[in-house]
Formats: C-alpha cells, sequence, structure tokens
C-alpha cells in the first residue's frame, strides 16, 4: 500500500498533538496509512521535544548575552559619533594635497630657490642660524604634523 | 495547540546597523526563560550537537537583541527568535558545504554529539533524515507552524512545502519504524 496526502491530514494532527480522538477520526487513522504515518510522527516529535525541553544540562548564562548587546550597541554609538570627525580629517588632509598640488610648481620654484642658498658645509658656530633656515622650518613643520594627522587618522579607525 | 505564527517580523534579521537594545534586561531574561528550553530542543534536534546548539541559541538571542526587534507580546518574539535560529542553521550549514547548495544529509563535523542523536529513538531516526526535513517536521509538528511560515523560516517556496513535508514525513516514519516503533504503539 502506497500513502498518499489525505484530506483529514489537519484533523488528525489536532488530535495526535492533543490526544483528543473522535471516534470517526480514530476509525479512519486505522484504515489510513498516511494519517497512522502522520499520528506516529506527531507523537513521536512531540514526546521528543518535551524530553528535551527537561534535559539535565543547564541553559547558556542569559547575563553575558545581554553584556555583549549592551557593548555591541555602545560600539555601534562610539562608531557613529565619531564618524563625523573622522571625515572632516579626512577631507582636511585632502585639501592640503589639492593645495599643495595646485601650488606645486611656485612651490618647487621656491624650494629650488631655497636649496640653492643653503649651505651645507657650515661650521659649527654658524649652525643655529641655519636651523632657522625657512626650508628647514617649513620641512620640520610639514613633517611633524603630518605626521600627527595621520597617527590622528589612525587612531580613530583602530577605535 | 495554538499554532505558532512563524510570520516574517517587522524588522529584518539582516538589518541590525543602527538599531540599539531596546528591551530591558529582566523583560530578556523573562523571555529567555520561557523560550530557550524550547528553542534549544529545536536547534539541538536540528544540528545535533548539544554544543553547537548552545552557541547559535545564545547567537540567536543576541541578534535579537541587537536587531532593536520589539515583539508585541513573547510570542512575537518567539517567532522572531525561531526565523533567527533558521537562519542561524542555514548558514552553518552552507559554511560546511559551501561547494554544494544541498544540505548535507548529516552533520558529520567533529565536534557532532551521538549522545543526542541516540538519546532516544526519535533522536536517531531524526538524525537520519536531512536537516532541512528535520527543521521543517520539527517547525510543522511541535512548534505548528503553517506552510507559510515554514517557507518563510526556511528560505522555500510555500507550494513545495506540502510534498517536501510529505516526503519528510515518510522518511521519518520509515526510520521510526525500522526502530521498532507503530502508529498504534504512539496513539493515545
Amino acid at each position: 500500500m502506497t500513502a498518499k496526502p489525505c484530506s483529514h491530514e489537519e484533523a488528525v494532527t489536532a488530535a495526535a498533538r492533543s490526544g483528543d480522538w473522535s471516534p470517526e477520526l480514530k476509525a479512519h487513522r486505522d484504515g489510513c496509512l498516511t494519517c497512522a504515518e502522520l499520528t506516529l510522527v506527531v507523537a513521536a516529535l512531540a514526546a521528543d521535544a518535551e524530553e528535551l525541553a527537561a534535559i539535565d544540562v543547564p541553559l547558556p548564562d542569559p547575563a553575558p548575552i545581554w553584556l555583549r548587546a549592551k557593548l555591541a550597541t555602545r560600539e555601534r554609538q562610539y562608531e557613529r559619533a565619531t564618524r563625523a570627525i573622522v571625515w572632516v580629517q579626512r577631507a582636511a588632509v585632502a585639501v592640503a594635497l589639492a593645495v599643495g598640488l595646485a601650488f606645486a610648481p611656485g612651490l618647487w620654484a621656491l624650494v629650488s630657490g631655497a636649496f640653492s642658498a643653503v649651505s651645507f658645509n657650515v661650521s659649527a658656530p654658524d649652525l643655529p642660524r641655519a636651523a632657522g633656515s625657512p626650508l628647514v622650518v617649513l620641512v620640520v613643520s610639514m613633517l611633524v604634523l603630518g605626521g600627527l594627522a595621520l597617527w590622528e587618522l589612525t587612531a580613530a579607525q583602530e577605535n | 495547540m495554538i499554532p505558532m505564527a512563524l510570520t516574517l517580523p517587522r524588522t529584518q534579521t539582516t538589518d541590525l546597523a543602527g538599531r540599539a537594545v531596546t528591551m530591558d534586561e529582566a523583560a530578556f531574561r523573562h523571555l529567555y526563560d520561557r523560550t530557550a528550553r524550547p528553542l534549544r530542543a529545536f536547534l539541538m534536534r536540528s544540528c545535533g550537537d548539544l554544543a553547537l546548539a548552545d552557541d547559535l541559541l545564545q547567537e540567536a538571542y543576541l541578534r535579537m537583541l541587537r536587531s532593536g526587534f520589539e515583539g508585541e507580546d513573547d510570542d512575537h518574539c518567539k517567532n522572531y527568535l525561531y526565523r533567527i535560529a533558521t537562519n542561524l542553521l542555514r548558514d552553518h550549514f552552507r559554511r560546511k558545504r559551501p561547494e554544494s547548495a544541498e544540505v548535507p544529509e548529516r552533520d558529520e563535523s567533529p565536534g557532532h554529539d551521538e549522545a543526542v542523536h541516540l538519546q532516544s529513538d526519535v533522536g536517531g531516526a531524526m538524525a537520519e533524515l536531512a536537516p532541512r526535513d528535520r527543521q521543517m517536521l520539527w517547525l510543522a509538528y511541535v512548534e505548528g507552524a503553517s506552510h507559510q511560515e515554514i517557507a518563510k523560516a526556511l528560505g522555500l517556496r510555500s507550494a513545495s512545502i506540502r510534498s517536501m513535508l510529505f516526503r519528510a514525513r515518510q522518511r521519518l516514519a520509515k526510520q521510526l519504524q525500522a526502530r521498532g516503533l507503530r502508529p498504534e504503539l504512539e496513539v493515545s
């Protein structure tokens, strides 16, 4: 005998779950392979569910779940709050680069002129004067400021 | 038994960005106490591994909290949790078999807990089915979900659920009968 879908499946499922069988439905089930199989499956799964729900293994503690969720929320809030600052920093670097590129030809003439004016054969007594050269001040300032900007950017991304 | 409505909640599980925990801790604990055991039973029977089931259970609650989902009542939250859980199970089985779209017939992972399967005849019979069949049968006959709800939860076409469920049921019945369980023995 081959099982085929039966129109009583819904009623049989409900009866198998509740245990409330009408005599007609019980008679149908006893003569219908599909409904007999359905009854077996529903009753077996119900018993299994009950057994598993009562299993003697403690559930994971909900407190760490709650804490992780709160931490994740705070992280997202922090990220949202600092997003604008990071974008402003990036924009500032981009503007500085654009300005640098725009004025590059003029700057190059200035720099090459300044280089030609600098003498590297400075004697020790003349060092303070050489350190006060506009080119050295410019280069050192750019290095320091560039380094700070990079540090700020990477620190913001790490957070 | 009241059928469990596994309807798609208003909040999508993947839309987590920009949302915050809206439930207070006491309400969360209440929900957890009420829903965690049946949800773990579902996960355990679906994946066959108690440790993995506990991991997925925690992840399901975490995702629910992070989504900022506000259920109308406990049942609404429970439905949402089951939907997250089925997504987590699907992701788990996909990760295990990236080369195939089909779910594996059995969970053969090293952490596979035979004790859970062998704990009962039903567990052993369920272990012989594909994970999708296990989830489908559990949702239909333990949680009382409708075909449409099962389709949504498992990402299948609603029209094909009836026949898929019928075949899954036949496979389980065959496994149960092979273990000596007969319809007349189960009927009260």
